[in-house]
């Protein structure tokens, strides 16, 4: 069975995510919610739903577009028509009464074989079902999303001893390709595995906080850092999830819980979080939270609350010895260093990992699940197990020992080993006998870091590898910092380009960092521009232009596959691919501008390629010049591959993967359907209109400098853009091929690279991340 | 023999001709600055260092100072110049007038600190801590302060010193010891050790007052806990009079290698007064603000002793008959031909010309640069001139103190044997010399502020106020062909410097070594480049407006200029293989295979 059309009944800020995520992936949905008293419209709370879907942020909606898969009704007049749909998810509030005349209801209009499932986070599924006829049992399950769901990747699938397995498989396959979730199956306990070890870290570490008097600021970057987060922290955390619902959380949990289990010592709720949440203090959404903006003074200021007074002061930079990076690096070092913030790591670490440790085999019997589950639904960089790996198994057990906390059985048998280890060309992990299990991954998964364990790389310089990923194919991985684009990476393109056709057959443009690549690294270009080493600034960018249109037209298929952000350089390297394979969550532009520049590795020239050559395009070279500017100059990032299809930063034969685990092997598997009769593309020939076109261009950019919206130099840029996208001096009877655009493209860069504000600009972005607006 | 002649004549080309001022047009402390005036200035301070303070320049060095029960003397005659020297307002040029200084710009008073340092650097240090001194009162302390102490520092009647090296401590500040208690009348209790302090003890002035860098109890540790105060010798009542004594003591002077006229003291604070100047715990940064035009100071010390060097060096070679020319007999009348005659002698004495007379213009141009940066009304003229003069300040103290050494013995190359011995002058130039490649931050620290601090500042915005004009210079005398026997060699060795700079900045980023290695011989490069910048800055506007100096002088100026150009620049070349070579070479030879 597969799943074409769903429905979501409750509309609140979770159920109307779920929808969007289901809309994002192409799928019809229905959203249902209650009709309210004397209401006129009587679908009103599932269409406002719908409303402020379109406008939220982070967008929920992948494309405006995607709110019309979205059709919304209520639970009287439309529930015949869950009839049609082939799974119906329950998102109302965690009233069990309240859900099981629901499920009635439902269970007498559904489709045979239609899947249910319930949004609950603090139901057990075995209560849920507690008198309900098996046929409905059968096909109940948990589905456990993370806020916002459109972007958490963590999805927790509960199933119950009547649960068909066949129901189990369609929901993991259907949540796992078609919404992108990163699926874990969890035992049937309370807060089943994220939110049981989530909730009992943050207790903890608020606890211990005020009891050794730590600031919030101090607090959230030491119990950040073991965890690679250590820009959010706890404090952090809690704000964005809402303090509110920390006491509902404990509640359920507190109320639930086995009485020996650890967590109920952490189960208090401090004083001055009463007081916050009575005083509307509950986090990002309310008046403020542990943080909080204060703008009183004119400027954003950052302030951080006083646990004991319950007074806010501008928030303060930590300066412990203990996260001073020569102790801070090494996790040994920092937790046994001798002040506040070593004993408060140690003390919120160890406990963590001690409780994470002893809920095998409660919450699940793999340590993977649950190292798995903590990444995607808390963003931790490692996992309990991998934490504990990292610090030492042994060093960690000793040191337990020596402060007589106790030992947790898988500990334990952990001790001369490790949690995870490389076998005999295997992944595996210890389970609690002490044994090793092979840990194998989905059809269709496939995953650099993998691959970086069983081989060395085909090549390798300090910002780029090469690998062999299998059937002749070879991914080139960025790890600059930042991934950005630097000579190395440049480099190693043209490595790939000189050896692909004698040994293997195709190129992927992939990598496993929190973005595919942030731009060009304009350091180095900045520096050698405030020396005046034009020369040598122009070659950069010759360099630039001539390694990616030599990736452009190799013989051979070249698959671009970006996450997160590909911008500036990073963009320019995917539009000369013969291919893309984003990932949905790509956000993808041409922001040159932002630094006063223009894109000159061939990135303007492509733009006016595909909107030239789009054929939907209206007639006349004017449309699309204009769209092409008209991207360039704002400095467009897409917010999602959906939308970079619409600017044609991707084309419409590209591909999407909603999994993040899946795109190296969807990316590979478009690289290998190319190769039968592949040729390289066709030689670009333009003609282009010339002076009168930049005039034109240019008179649109008048009025929003004269309005303010724009600054005369945004004028100034936009000109060099419009001089490269009109093809300067030129008439309509001259061809234009690729190395002509590229010329121009050198030449308006050279002439803004001299120009004092550029330079601003630049240093400006690279000082602060921040745009300069000169 | 020795002989010192003011190089009145060069000054007043540089700044009549030579120096252009429009970025100050307007300003009224500039306008004022018509030839007129500037002209007797020079002239008269060219008179008084000639005929004043030179004759005590080898006495002062024979002499050297001496302690008597924490009583030092000063050399004969020192204390009667002194007086003469600041009746006639020579040590207040750049105070404000309505302190009673003369209100000079700086690349005015400059030019006359290059003379009085050429005619005796020892006597000259006297006067120069008092203006240090001054400058800190003056930008830093509250107006009460202000009134207590100013006056009588400009005038000449109390002097001024700078306290800063502990025994323990010099380069790494951030250790000091000294403490500052306070009082409850707001002032400070002042207990500690310094060493090195020039002019801490002498007989010249009434008063010493001491600016003290020391640590208050509950500071915070290195170099963010450490504040200035004026520690006064005498302490003065609220009349403005001397009172009793301050409990500072000078403990002993150093036996120095030169510039032994220069009182060099140990000096002991117990429980001295002392006054807070500026914020609390903030002196380095006060120190850092008063550091360029302290540092260029020193920068026109190594200028003014290579001038007094080749001053003498070529009145010997004119005058001392040996041997005949290579090319046959050049004053047949004469036993002998002079020195000159000879290319080894000629080339030692045009390097020694070439570089003073680039040093010198170096300094008028950068001293200017100095004077926009404090006074242009044009805040972000300011603040180029600011960030240019920081980045070359490093570049110009050491460059141009190592051409002090390097022409200095060069000097007494000239002498043969001769130069060798005490009676003829000569060796004391390269002995007061050695010290300006030290103090001040050694030349060493200044290669690592350069590479360190300056060249990463803001992602390299100081270098652009050298480089884009530089290179503006290149372009606009690209196609002048009267000029490319000048431009070709400097574009070649600016294309090194920045080779050198984008490499150090790649290199850097990722091993500091790298950067410490190649630091001392970038800023070299980068002194030879600037140097060849204003020599062919000076060119061009002789070859294209030359003003209205005798024929002799220009053509002079061009030779130099050529010389530079040919035979001193390429240097850059051998300086950039040091650089691109990397830091293995010096940093693999393992510590206990030293």
């Amino acid at each position: 069975m597969s799943i074409e059309s769903v429905a979501v009944i409750g509309a609140g800020v979770m159920g109307s995510g779920i929808a969007a995520q289901i809309a994002n992936a192409g799928k019809k949905v229905l959203l249902l919610d209650i009709v309210p008293k004397d209401a006129e419209n009587r679908n009103v709370i599932a269409q406002s739903a719908i409303q402020k879907l379109l406008k939220a942020k982070p967008s929920a909606l992948m494309h405006k577009r995607n709110a019309k898969n979205i059709t919304a009704g209520n639970l009287e007049d439309n529930l015949n028509q869950l009839a049609d749909v082939d799974w119906i998810i329950e998102v109302i509030i965690e009233r069990l009464d309240l859900k099981q005349d629901l499920y009635k209801k439902i269970d007498a209009v559904r489709k045979p074989g239609s899947i249910v499932s319930s949004n609950t986070s603090t139901l057990p599924l075995a209560v849920l079902t507690a008198g309900l006829p098996d046929s409905f049992s059968n096909d109940l399950l948990i589905t456990h999303f993370f806020n916002p769901p459109r972007y958490m990747r963590l999805l927790e699938i509960v199933s119950g001893p009547k649960t068909q397995q066949q129901a189990i498989d369609t929901l993991s396959h259907f949540c796992d390709h078609e919404l992108g979730k990163g699926v874990v199956h969890c035992n049937d306990t309370p807060g089943f595995i994220a939110n049981r070890i989530g909730a009992y870290w943050m207790q903890t570490a608020m606890l211990d906080t005020m009891r050794l008097g730590l600031s919030v600021d101090e607090a959230d970057t030491l119990s950040g850092k073991p965890m690679g987060i250590p820009k959010t922290g706890v404090f952090g955390l809690i704000d964005l999830v809402g303090i509110d619902l920390m006491p509902h959380i404990l509640d359920s949990l507190v109320h639930s819980l086995d009485k020996n289990d650890a967590f109920h010592e952490q189960a208090i709720i401090p004083d001055v979080v009463t007081k916050m949440i009575a005083e509307g203090y509950t986090g990002r959404k309310g008046k403020g939270g542990f943080y909080r903006i204060n703008k009183t003074s004119g400027k954003k200021v950052k302030e951080s609350i006083n646990l004991d007074t319950g007074e806010y002061a501008t928030s303060v930079k930590p300066s412990l010895e203990s996260l001073k990076p020569a102790i801070a690096k090494d996790l040994q070092k920092f937790l046994s260093f001798d002040d506040k913030g070593g004993e408060f790591a140690w003390s919120v670490l160890s406990k963590t990992l001690c409780y994470s440790a002893g809920l095998i085999p409660e919450i699940g019997d793999n340590i993977e699940a649950i190292d798995r589950s903590m990444k995607l639904g808390y963003n931790w960089t490692y996992g309990p197990f991998e934490l504990i790996d990292k610090i030492g198994v042994d060093w960690f057990i000793d040191k337990l020992a020596s402060t007589q906390l106790s030992i947790p059985p898988l500990l334990a048998a952990a001790k001369g080993k490790t949690f995870y280890r490389f076998h005999d060309g295997q992944r595996q992990c210890l389970t609690l006998s002490g044994d090793y299990q092979t840990l194998t991954r989905e059809d269709g998964i496939l995953l650099l870091s993998d691959i970086k364990l069983q081989q060395q790389p085909v090549k390798k310089n300090a910002s780029a590898s090469l690998w062999d990923i299998g059937d002749g194919v070879l991914c080139l991985e960025f790890h600059s910092k930042m991934n950005a684009i630097d000579p190395d990476i440049l480099a190693m393109i043209d490595t790939a380009v000189d050896i692909i056709p004698n040994d293997y057959k195709a190129l992927v443009l992939y990598n496993e960092g929190s973005n595919y690549s942030v731009g060009a690294n304009i350091g180095l270009a900045l520096f050698a521009a405030n020396v005046a080493a034009w020369p040598q600034i122009e070659a950069m960018v010759k360099s630039g232009q001539d390694t990616y249109k030599a990736l452009k037209h190799a013989h051979f298929p070249v698959v671009g596959a970006p996450a997160g952000m590909a911008l500036g350089g990073g963009c320019e390297s995917l539009l000369h691919c013969d291919a893309i394979q984003a990932h949905a969550e790509s956000y993808i532009g041409l922001v040159e501008v932002g630094v006063g520049l223009i894109p000159a590795w061939g990135g303007s020239k492509e733009m006016l390629s595909r909107w030239m050559t789009n054929p939907k395009r209206a007639k006349g070279p004017m449309p699309a010049i204009s769209k092409a500017f008209e991207l360039i100059s704002t400095a467009t990032v897409s917010t999602s591959a959906q939308e970079a299809k619409g600017d044609l930063f991707m084309m419409p034969t590209d591909g999407i993967s909603m999994n993040r685990e899946r795109l190296l092997f969807d990316a590979k598997a478009k690289a290998l359907a190319l190769l039968d009769g592949y040729t390289p593309p066709v030689k670009l020939e333009l003609t282009l209109p010339g002076p009168t076109a930049r005039t034109a261009l240019n008179l649109a950019v008048t009025s929003f400098v004269q309005s303010g919206k724009a600054t005369a130099y945004d004028g100034t840029i936009a000109d060099q853009l419009a001089m490269i996208l009109s093809g300067d001096d030129t008439d309509i009877d001259e061809l234009h091929d690729e190395d002509d655009l590229l010329t121009l493209e050198r030449k308006a860069f050279m002439t803004l690279i001299k120009n004092e504000k550029t330079l601003s600009r630049v240093q400006h972005t690279l000082e602060t991340g921040k745009p300069l607006r000169n | 023999m020795a002989t010192f002649k003011a190089p009145v004549d060069d000054i007043k080309y540089l700044i009549n001709e030579f120096l252009d001022t429009s970025e100050l047009n307007g300003n009224p402390m500039f306008d004022d600055m018509t030839p007129d005036l500037t002209d007797a200035i020079f002239e008269e301070a060219g008179k008084i260092t000639e005929t004043l303070l030179f004759p005590l320049n080898r006495s002062g060095d024979e002499q050297g100072c001496s302690i008597d029960n924490g009583k030092v003397t000063t050399p004969d005659g020192f204390k009667e110049a002194y007086q003469e020297m600041s009746e006639a307002g020579w040590g207040n040029l750049t105070c404000k007038t309505e302190h009673g200084g003369q209100g000079l710009p700086h690349y005015i008073a400059n030019a006359v600190d290059e003379m009085m340092i050429s005619s005796n650097m020892s006597f000259s240090i006297y006067m120069g801590l008092t203006i240090g001194a001054y400058n800190a009162v003056e930008k830093f302390a509250t107006d009460e302060l202000k009134q207590k102490f100013l006056l009588n520092m400009v005038s000449g009647k109390w002097s001024g010193t700078m306290c800063l090296t502990e025994p323990h401590c010099g380069t790494d500040l951030g250790l000091i010891r000294t403490k500052a208690l306070p009082l409850e009348d707001g002032s400070y209790d002042i207990t500690g050790s310094k060493i090195f302090i020039s002019a801490g003890e002498h007989d010249l002035t009434e008063n010493i007052l001491h600016l003290v860098l020391a640590r208050t109890p509950d500071a915070p540790d290195g170099i963010k806990g450490i504040s200035l105060f004026i520690v006064p010798k005498i302490n003065i009542d609220s009349e403005g009079s001397l009172a009793e004594a301050n409990h500072v003591s000078c403990s002993g002077i150093e036996h120095k290698m030169g510039i032994k006229a220069s009182s060099t003291c140990s000096i002991e604070f117990e429980n001295s007064n002392g006054y807070l100047v500026g914020e609390l715990n903030k002196g380095m940064k006060a120190m850092f603000i008063m550091m360029n035009s302290a540092r260029i100071h020193v920068g026109i010390q190594g200028l003014a002793l290579a001038h007094t060097s080749y001053c003498g060096a070529v009145v010997y070679a004119k005058e001392r008959l040996q041997g005949r020319a290579l090319t046959g007999i050049k004053h047949p009348d004469k036993v002998a031909d002079p020195l000159i005659v000879h290319p080894n002698v000629r080339r030692m004495l045009i390097t020694m010309k070439a570089y003073t007379e680039g040093a010198r213009a170096l300094s008028t141009w950068l001293s200017f640069k100095l004077d926009v940066s404090y006074q242009s009304n044009n805040p972000q003229q300011r603040q180029q001139a600011d960030e240019l003069v920081s980045l070359l300040t490093p570049v110009f103290k050491s460059f141009l103190t190592d051409i002090g050494e390097t022409v200095t013995s060069m000097g007494i190359q000239v002498y043969g044997g001769h130069g060798y011995i005490r009676e003829n002058g000569m060796e004391q130039y390269l002995r007061d010399a050695r010290i300006c490649r030290i103090y001040e931050g050694t030349n060493g620290i200044q290669a690592l502020d350069l590479v360190g601090r300056k060249l990463p500042a803001h992602m390299g915005r100081y270098l652009r106020h050298f480089f884009h004009p530089l290179s503006a210079f290149l372009e606009q005398h690209a196609e002048d062909k009267k000029m490319s026997a000048y431009i070709q060699p400097l574009a070649k060795s600016f294309t090194r410097l920045q080779n050198a700079t984008l490499f150090i900045a790649q290199r850097g980023l990722a091993n500091p070594d790298e950067a410490g290695a190649a630091a001392s011989d970038y800023l070299k490069m980068f002194g030879l480049v600037a140097m060849a910048y204003i020599w062919s800055k000076m060119v061009a506007q002789i070859l294209h407006d030359k003003g209205d100096m005798p024929d002799s002088f220009y053509d002079a100026k061009l030779k130099t200029g050529l010389f530079f150009m040919q035979r001193l620049l390429p240097e850059t070349g051998s300086l950039l293989s040091n650089i691109m070579s990397g830091s293995d070479n010096i940093m693999s030879l393992g510590e206990n295979q030293f």
